[in-house]
């Protein structure tokens, strides 16, 4: 039986660094970190992962309880329509929107393993009509070390690729290596990627044409959720675009951006 | 919907049609490329077809070919198969393939792929 002083502990280090909120019901969800944990760090039990923690918390500690308490889960071309569309309408609009502008900037806020990115650029290659990669700026930030150096390498299982990638994309895109795939060269050296903290973190001012930041506020309560957009309305240039997760959207936070239907595909637009 | 799973392993069938059945599908089943050929010539309700490539009498590929020359499955192809080579599945999609799975898979791929095919 773990004490509820120990969940406590846990849970508000993990909301403090990254938002991610364990309530009381939810403190069972810690279970199987605290494990993971106890045979990292070679402990008999939570008492004494407890006791080490409490003492002092180096970097690799925060870095490893960090990395064991966000969710990494995410796939290639995740719901895919937002994806077609940025291609497409999305991309047309950046033109008309930003005439003048010799490169695009597009920033996977929460890209996790690197599949995000990576879609955002098989998308634009293969559902965009002669789009110039050399005109887009790539970049991408986690705030997990473990998931931003699998995203670095590209590296992906087979299960991995299966997961919302059309065959014909994986086979134009990946190569083989033994019983895994890799992600075309060009596509991880264009990316640009990053630790960054979305709660802690300084964002750019006024840089981003786009910015995707999907399926990662659901996590994050109402107060810091705010927070993060007021954040990220700043980072998008004026009539910028950001691509939130389904389900996600801007009801009850107060920022100057619109909806804005592409295609198939539903975005919000920084004022002009 | 109604799925046609083409394998000659009555285990992988049945766990395929388990899944199935937990996505709400039905999986119907066929043992090799000419049982499917006779299965979908006779059942103009089948809506997706789950193809494995090593059978006997008539393989995957041979059951794509013959589709190429026949046109008598109007139902998309998804190959299902332990085969993984880049080399096949180009080939698999030449031939009329609109997706491909490489086992081993799990039911969320299976979804996916579903949905992607007949969207």
């Amino acid at each position: 039986m773990i004490k509820n002083e120990i969940y406590k502990f846990f849970s508000d280090y993990v909301y403090k660094h990254t938002g991610i909120c364990y309530k009381e019901n939810d403190y069972y969800r810690l279970d199987g970190r605290f494990n993971t944990l106890v045979k990292r760090f070679e402990l008999k039990d939570v008492e004494e992962l407890y006791a080490l923690y409490i003492q002092k918390i180096t970097p690799e500690m925060h870095q490893v309880l960090i990395d064991l308490c966000t969710n990494n889960e995410t796939y290639f071309m995740r719901d895919l329509k937002p994806f077609k569309a940025f291609a497409n309408e999305g991309y047309a609009y950046l033109l008309e929107t930003f005439p003048a502008t010799l490169s695009y900037s597009i920033w996977s806020a929460a890209c996790s393993t690197g599949q995000e990115p990576y879609s955002i650029l098989m998308a634009l290659e293969s559902f965009g009509k002669g789009i110039d990669l050399n005109k887009i700026r790539m970049s991408a930030s986690d705030i997990s070390s473990e998931a931003l150096a699998k995203a670095k390498k590209g590296i992906y299982s087979g299960l991995e690729v299966q997961r919302g990638l059309p065959a014909n994309l994986l086979i134009e895109y990946f190569s083989q290596v033994e019983e895994q795939w890799q992600v075309q060269k060009s596509f991880v050296d264009k990316v640009a990627f990053k630790s960054f903290n979305l709660l802690t973190g300084t964002f750019p001012i006024v840089q981003e044409h786009v910015i995707f930041c999907r399926n990662v506020l659901i996590y994050q309560d109402m107060e810091n959720k705010k927070a993060i957009l007021k954040n990220i309305c700043d980072a998008l240039r004026p009539g910028g675009l950001l691509f939130m997760g389904a389900g996600e959207s801007l009801i009850g936070v107060d920022v100057p951006m619109k909806q804005l239907q592409l295609g198939k595909a539903y975005c919000y637009a920084k004022e002009k | 919907m109604k799925i046609l799973v083409v394998d000659d392993s009555k285990p992988i069938f049945l766990m395929v049609e388990q899944m199935l059945k937990e996505l709400g599908h039905v999986g119907i089943w066929a043992e090799n490329g000419q049982d499917a050929f006779e299965k979908i010539t006779s059942d103009s309700s089948l809506e997706l077809v789950l193809l494995d490539w090593n059978m006997p009498i008539m393989d995957g590929l041979e059951f794509l070919i013959k589709n190429e020359q026949e046109s008598f499955c109007s139902a998309p192809i998804v190959m299902m198969t332990t085969e993984n080579k880049p080399e096949k599945i180009k080939e698999a999609l030449k031939h009329g393939a609109s997706d491909y799975i490489m086992k081993p898979f799990t039911a969320d791929i299976i979804e996916n792929k579903i949905e992607m095919v007949c969207d």
